[in-house]
């Protein structure tokens, strides 16, 4: 097979840069103008400035996906929407899927299958317990028992201490609730206390959609493609700078 | 004369359809995976206090007054989660396992303290998507030995790790608390 000519190789490679470029520019032009605010984050104040549109919320899983499920504990409603948990409106800082609440002298007690939150009245997190202080995990079911706090868990039943922080295996009956989905009145303004509150730094949001990860494996690959886009261009760019010859 | 430049003869032989292929498979191959990454668990609560303390003793708790709750709010810049904070003493040593927002998840950190200095850090679970540098011995190591001087700062400053300023804050920020709890518990 012969060898291309000089004159075809040169052709070639001013095609490749015309359509390369041409097919590279919008994305390239995002990640020179992204990278330039983020550059001056601090300056333009977009630590500060917020996003709370639906679509990128749920991006970052601030607004999650599926049926939000709960169970009402006195007057107050415990609920779990995808990985997060609600105390009424309230974030609650736990780990694991809801397994039920009860209410233990003036406390709340909510349970999931690898954490156990100790709230008091004023809605404050007093006692956040984790395996260290827990029964063999998974949790299975919460209850009460003669005003104390029993849990159910793979390795059997178990009676709590009055302050919570030590446990005794027992034997009781323990008898739980299931948790229900939320109505329609109840999972939309569970939405918009998530929207209003969980708002994103809009840095943040402008960072992820730099490095296109915002936009999950599509977005880095467009990104990366970019990226590459910008070697070849400069190859082919270095290859088409000698003047031809006449 | 022009100089012959040496292409390889696969490049040679390849049609201009062929490049572009093989350009657009490299390129998938050689991007990375989606996104927001998970957890990082460096090593379980219980692991962390039975390696330092040789056992789990039994659970106690410092219950925060209103004073101080104020001196936590000062240190931490807010309050902390919960109004009683869990620790586990042996002979002079106290362990606490405390949790500090970095910039958006919080990070689980292990303390050891014994005679008012820390002796042990170690990040046991760390959640951001940036910043995981400070769960390395060479940032952790840098706290250890420190105490605390007035105004509940570190006796001596800790180096910044560029691009994960706000994890090193949390962390300094949990030393002074560890030290703090362990002088009024």
């Amino acid at each position: 097979m012969t060898e291309p000519t000089p004159k075809i190789r040169r052709r070639n490679a001013r095609n490749w840069h015309r359509w390369l470029g041409l097919v590279a520019a919008i994305p390239l032009l995002w990640l020179s103008i992204s990278g330039l605010l983020l550059n001056h984050t601090a300056f333009l104040g977009l630590n500060e400035a917020e996003v709370s549109t639906g679509w990128i919320l749920k991006k970052y899983n601030q607004v999650p996906e599926g049926d939000p499920r709960g169970i009402q504990v006195g007057d107050r409603k415990v609920s779990q929407w995808g990985k997060l948990l609600f105390l009424d409106h309230e974030d609650l800082q736990l780990n694991g899927n809801l397994v039920g609440g009860v209410a233990v002298k003036n406390r709340l007690v909510i349970a999931t299958d690898e954490r156990v939150a100790i709230v008091n009245g004023s809605g404050e997190m007093e006692l956040d317990l984790d395996e260290l202080s827990l029964p063999p995990l998974p949790v299975e079911g919460v209850g009460v028992e003669g005003q104390q706090l029993v849990l159910r868990s793979a390795g059997g039943t178990y009676r709590f201490s009055d302050d919570f922080l030590s446990f005794k295996e027992a034997e009781i009956s323990l008898s739980t609730t299931s948790l229900s989905l939320l109505e329609d009145r109840a999972r939309d303004e569970l939405e918009s206390a998530i929207r209003t509150r969980n708002a994103m730094p809009l840095s943040r949001v402008i960072l992820d959609a730099h490095s296109g990860k915002i936009f999950g494996f599509p977005g880095t690959l467009l990104t990366d493609l970019a990226a590459i886009s910008v070697i070849v261009l400069t190859i082919l760019g270095l290859r088409l700078f000698p003047k031809r010859k006449l | 004369m022009e100089n012959p430049i040496i292409i390889p003869s696969i490049l040679v032989s390849a049609t201009a359809s062929k490049l572009r292929s093989l350009f657009f498979v490299t390129a998938l191959l050689l991007s990375g995976g989606s996104a927001f990454s998970a957890d990082r668990v460096y090593q379980k609560p219980s692991d962390f206090i039975r390696g330092s303390l040789g056992k789990i003793p039994a659970t106690k708790a410092i219950t925060l007054n209103a004073t101080q709750q104020k001196t936590v709010r000062a240190i931490l810049g807010k309050r902390y989660k919960t109004t009683s904070i869990r620790y586990w003493s042996v002979g002079k040593k106290t362990a606490l396992i405390l949790e500090e927002v970095g910039k958006a998840e919080y990070i689980t950190t292990g303390y050891v303290v014994s005679e008012g200095k820390i002796s042990t850090v170690k990040v046991l679970v760390y959640r951001e998507t940036h910043g995981w540098e400070v769960a390395r011995p060479a940032f952790t190591k840098q706290l250890e030995g420190t105490q605390l001087k007035g105004g509940n700062q570190l006796s001596r400053p800790v180096k910044n790790i560029a691009g994960a300023t706000l994890s090193v804050r949390a962390l300094t920020k949990l030393a002074r608390l560890a030290l703090y709890l362990d002088s009024i518990k």
